[in-house]
């Protein structure tokens, strides 16, 4: 209540008001004054009012004085014990204040958030946490200790029995972490798992795919390419050349354009649905490369019309943007036939699995000083060996042998390439 | 200053279907039987005069005066949060409760303190919500008198809705719905026109016209009389002196017996002014000027009522046992008033739903259980 | 109360109310188009006093006392605003912006979308909102939520008078629609208002930093948030504030910096726990700093009631202890 007997505090006249001047006093010490008599006017923010007496008596003290701005709830005149006849009588007064509410005025505006109660408990002291409802049989960790278990090969439901609450915290994992042997501790892992995802997926599914569609059959060739490899020089010495990336894949991609426009039934695909061979009269030559993330096959959009510096180019940008990452979407589809470099890596040959949908992919060795046999005579030559695998539901080994057998001559002896110009 | 205009429009054509708006709804003339002098006007030597009536008005003005007088002084000493005063206004809310029957429903908005007195509701109930003990002060149902709206304009529909299940079961009630100048702006109040008069509803529009909306003087809220914008809804309407206690009864009782016998309902423009501010937070100088207020006080319901029956020989014994009533009243004001109890959040809980709401459960526990550890240290 | 224009170079202090008339009296100067419309605003100056002297300095026609319909409010500074104009409008009450809900949320919200762009509604409306005066019914709601959930509108809250200025000033000169909300127990406490805004309208502002826990809060708790990072340290512990200023869009970057620093977050509003800001802001963080968090995100609101009446108001709405209780439970997650 803002009156006892004795005391009037200036209340919250205005729906939130906080402060008041008191501007006039009407009374003074000693008059005797009845209810809603004026006592005096104070000016708020809103307006100026006249604040009356709540209860009949004489007035003991004026404690705010003229000009005085006061906080609301201050204490504005007190009453003496002599009273009226007919004063307020003593069964008016309110109960008392349930003893939740805070001792505050009726409408008294804004309080300060202040006054607290309740206290933290200190560190540690909270004991064991609220065991966690649920009947799950996961075991139980906030994210960060889930996480921190998971990093540093912490079976959490091992902990799990042992935690108080069941819930397992940072403190336990750490332990269980630090409990293996100095030993073990050195020893690297016994295994490292990686997920599958992204272009390792990518992979083996279309491998899987081709493999066990297409029934594969692979043919060897090898080959003097001293001739070659001597043309991949000049032609890095050509000032004509410069600026061109010249490699022994461009002659080989080369040739096997070649090879495919002498034996065109090679850049085909087999159309299981429509129950057709499809053959292509454009060739979409596909690059196998290896990049940060796995292999992937870009192709060289209607590579045969391309001649030996566009087709340079165009590998050259192929292969950077494959090595980047870079490599658009639109490149990674449509291609019609393939070669594999794995003479890259320092190898000979194999037996390369078909990029699903084509109908044969050429592999390319490493060229090697061999000991070859020349007008009768053991020589030191340049050799290679070549592999196609070929789709035998629509390639015969025929064909394919013709097509190794032309990318080999060709190869052996680039000036034949005249007789396709 | 406002001149209140009087006029003289065609008689009313009575005819069994419902106008559609038109001049047959435009109330007839300004109404006033007692002129503010007290002496009785043209209307009101051809209106038999009820001198018991009168005195009943009289008393009922009186001591809502008082009422609304001790409540605004509670609210200047802490013991109200905020209070809206009634004052000036006495005659408009006796004179048309009065003429209603105690059966009739009546929706008030949130400043029918005089009519809410006339109806049997008690001081403690008529203070509670303005003290922040609750939001409703007293049931509605013991007193067919609704707890108040503060949102304006918003009984209006409320009672037109109340007055539609009135017409579906066909009896005589008037369902009564008080509002001001300022609400009738709200899209609620014409929509709640249109609607009542489209349906030939049993609603009595009640507008006490106080010329003030906080600061919004009528000439700003409105460019026609709103008893000729219900008219044009197809709302038949009065126009009255509202500081006429006398007059106002007895339009009230014409509009009701217009809805009792089946005429749609009726608006009464009840002309009166807001002798104090919009509330106990406002400041009324700051916008009205003091020759305005001075003439209003010319024109006050209960003076002039006084005045009247002074001098049609009222025993002055009247008057003195009146002050005695009066004072007495004003005490039991104030005690109901710092009687009130105060309310317990945890009691709130089971009022906000009907069935059980599982997250009202969850936050009675909470706050039962914030109570326990208050002050507690682990 | 002052009546400065400007903050000019140097800091004043002044009320929140009286920060929020410098800042409307400051942008009306720099933009002619700017007005100012609503119930009481002009001769009264508004029932909060937050426009007095407007009228007397700018007149009718820019400081506009509206007859008595918020809908009409609303949508007739709709209409202003396609042709050029920038409207201010008060609501008098939070419990009051209903009648014009149709017009903030069917219209104000969505007409830049629905014309593609063309159509622009620089409109601000100023909301006095939450509780704590004591006040009567449908004085005292917090219901920002409504808005902050509306695509197609901005929804601030200023927490002193520094914000109030800087914000509402930042607001009109948005060419988005603004729900403005204003703490209206605050309206009378006096602050600082530096003549630098330091921060823009749709960023948070770390009112206090902390190590083992981060309350956020806007509007009339950042106090309450301050008091109980107070009594925390009274206590041993280390409370930061966050004051979110901008609900809708939500400073995230801000949250999760802070969220990220202490792993426990406190939200603290006025409004109903039950889908208030809080869900939204627990939601976010959770999302985005989850390995970062020891504790899940807790919140302090009211209680599921309609706003209880005045007397018991204290009861209802988050006091520094209830939020001492949850910074207590958030803590006792996980403890090592």
């Amino acid at each position: 209540m803002t009156t006892t007997r004795n005391e009037f505090a200036l209340p919250d006249v205005g729906e939130g008001l906080t402060e008041a001047e008191l501007v006039k006093w009407h009374v003074s010490v000693g008059d005797t004054v009845r209810v809603n008599d004026v006592l005096c006017e104070v000016e708020t923010a809103k307006a100026v009012v006249e604040l009356p007496s709540p209860v009949d008596g004489v007035i003991g003290a004026l404690c705010v004085a003229e000009g005085e701005t006061v906080p609301v709830g201050t204490v504005l005149v007190t009453f003496g014990q002599e009273a009226a006849s007919d004063a307020v009588p003593e069964s008016v007064t309110a109960p008392e204040p349930d003893e939740q509410a805070p001792t505050v005025l009726v409408g008294s505006g804004p309080r300060a958030p202040g006054a607290r109660r309740r206290h933290l408990r200190p560190r540690g002291g909270r004991g064991t946490p609220r065991p966690a409802p649920g009947g799950s049989d996961r075991p139980r960790a906030a994210p960060p200790v889930r996480k921190l278990a998971r990093t540093l090969g912490v079976d959490l439901a091992a902990l799990a029995a042992e935690a108080p609450g069941g819930v397992v915290t940072r403190t336990a994992v750490e332990r269980a972490a630090h409990a293996k042997t100095p030993a073990a501790q050195a020893e690297p892992p016994r295994e490292t798992r990686v997920p599958i995802t992204g272009v390792r997926r990518a992979t083996a599914a279309a491998m899987t795919r081709s493999v066990f569609t297409a029934p594969h059959v692979t043919e060897w060739l090898t080959v003097d390419v001293t001739a070659t490899m001597d043309l991949v020089a000049a032609l890095k010495r050509d000032r004509d050349w410069t600026g061109v990336r010249v490699t022994p894949l461009l002659l080989v991609a080369k040739a096997f354009l070649l090879a495919i426009r002498r034996y065109p039934e090679i850049n085909s695909r087999w159309d299981e649905e429509n129950q057709e061979i499809v053959r292509q009269h454009y060739v979409n030559l596909g690059i196998a490369a290896a990049t940060p993330r796995g292999l992937v096959v870009p192709n060289i959009k209607e590579a045969h019309r391309l001649d030996l510096a566009g087709l340079a180019a165009a590998l050259d940008r192929l292969v950077t943007a494959a090595r980047a990452g870079t490599t658009p979407p639109a490149d990674m589809t449509g291609g019609t036939i393939t070669i594999t470099n794995i003479g890259a890596f320092g190898v000979d040959a194999g037996t390369p699995i078909l990029n699903p949908g084509e109908a044969a992919i050429l592999a390319f060795g490493a060229v090697r000083p061999m000991p070859w046999v020349v007008d009768g005579e053991i020589r030191v030559r340049q050799v290679t060996q070549l592999a196609l695998s070929f789709d035998h539901r629509l390639v015969d080994g025929e064909l394919g042998s013709h097509v190794l057998a032309e990318v080999g001559r060709i190869l052996h002896d680039p000036a034949r390439a005249i007789l396709h110009v | 200053m406002t001149i209140i205009p009087v006029h003289h429009t065609q008689h009313e054509t009575t005819s069994s279907a419902p106008p559609v708006g038109g001049l047959d709804s435009v109330a007839e003339q300004f109404v006033q039987l007692v002129a503010p002098d007290g002496t009785l006007t043209r209307q009101g030597e051809a209106h038999r005069l009820d001198l018991g009536l009168a005195r009943t008005l009289y008393r009922d003005m009186v001591l809502a005066r008082r009422f609304d007088h001790e409540a605004m002084a509670l609210q200047r000493q802490g013991e109200l949060g905020l209070w809206l005063m009634s004052w000036g206004q006495e005659a408009a809310q006796v004179g048309s409760i009065r003429a209603l029957r105690p059966s009739d429903m009546v929706f008030p908005s949130y400043r029918e303190h005089a009519a809410a007195l006339c109806r049997g509701i008690g001081p403690a109930e008529l203070l509670a919500q303005w003290r922040g003990c609750v939001h409703g002060g007293w049931d509605p149902t013991a007193h067919r008198f609704h707890i108040y709206s503060l949102v304006l304009g918003t009984q209006t529909l409320h009672a037109t809705g109340y007055a539609t299940g009135v017409a579906m079961e066909g009896t005589d009630e008037v369902v009564a719905v008080y509002f001001g100048d300022g609400a009738a702006s709200q899209g609620d109040v014409n929509e709640a026109f249109n609607w009542a008069a489209a349906g030939s509803l049993p609603v009595l529009f009640f507008c006490q016209n106080n010329h003030w909306a906080i600061s919004t003087p009528t000439s700003r809220q409105m460019r026609t009389p709103i008893h000729r914008r219900a008219a044009g809804f197809g709302v038949r309407s009065f126009h009255v002196d509202g500081n006429d206690a006398l007059a106002v009864h007895e339009v009230t009782r014409q509009a009701a017996e217009h809805i009792r016998s089946h005429g749609g309902p009726a608006l009464v423009e009840a002309v009166t002014y807001r002798r104090g501010g919009h509330s106990s937070s406002d400041d009324p100088d700051r916008y009205r000027a003091p020759a305005e207020v001075e003439a209003w006080e010319a024109r006050d319901p209960v003076a002039r009522l006084r005045t009247l029956l002074e001098e049609h020989d009222t025993d002055p014994g009247f008057f003195a046992e009146l002050q005695a009533e009066s004072d007495a009243f004003a005490l039991t004001v104030r005690e109901a008033c710092r009687g009130l109890a105060d309310p317990h959040l945890r009691d709130l809980f089971a009022h906000a739903y009907a069935e059980p709401h599982p997250q009202v459960e969850r936050d009675r526990r909470d706050f039962l259980a914030h109570l326990a550890q208050a002050g507690s240290v682990v | 109360m002052t009546t400065s224009s400007t903050i000019g170079t140097t800091s004043s202090l002044m009320t929140m109310g009286a920060a929020l008339g410098a800042g409307l009296r400051s942008a009306m100067e720099d933009d002619p188009r700017v007005l100012v419309m609503g119930e009481d605003v002009g001769v009264l100056g508004g029932v909060f006093r937050v426009t007095d002297g407007l009228h007397k300095d700018f007149g009718d026609r820019r400081v506009v006392d509206t007859p008595l319909a918020e809908s009409g409010i609303v949508g007739t500074a709709i209409e202003l605003a396609l042709r050029g104009y920038r409207p201010v409008c008060e609501i008098q009450f939070d419990g009051f912006v209903y009648p014009a809900f149709d017009q903030i949320v069917s219209q104000l919200a969505k007409m830049r979308a629905r014309s593609a762009g063309r159509l622009a509604l620089p409109v601000v409306i100023r909301v006095p909102f939450g509780g704590g005066i004591g006040a009567v019914e449908h004085h005292s709601e917090s219901n920002e939520a409504y808005f902050a959930h509306t695509a197609g509108l901005r929804v601030v809250a200023c927490s002193d008078a520094h914000d109030a200025f800087h914000m509402l000033r930042q607001a009109v000169r948005s060419d988005d629609p603004v729900i403005f909300f204003e703490p209206k127990q605050r309206y009378w406490q006096k602050s600082v208002v530096e003549p630098d805004a330091g921060l823009p309208l749709d960023r948070a502002r770390i009112r206090r930093t902390g190590t083992d826990c981060t309350l956020v809060a806007y509007g009339p708790t950042v106090a309450t948030a301050l008091a109980a990072a107070d009594a925390a340290e009274e206590d041993g512990y280390s409370v930061g504030v966050v004051d979110l200023r901008s609900l809708s869009p939500l400073d995230l970057a801000t949250l999760e910096a802070e969220a990220e620093r202490t792993g426990r977050v406190v939200v603290v509003h006025e409004a109903q726990t039950f889908l208030g800001m809080g869900a939204e802001v627990a939601a976010a963080v959770t999302e985005s700093c989850f390995y970062h968090l020891e504790a899940p995100v807790l919140r302090v609101g009211s209680y599921h009631l309609p706003y209880p009446p005045a007397r018991v108001e204290d009861q209802f709405l988050p006091d520094v202890d209830r939020v001492l209780e949850a910074i207590d439970r958030s803590l006792g997650f996980g403890e090592a």
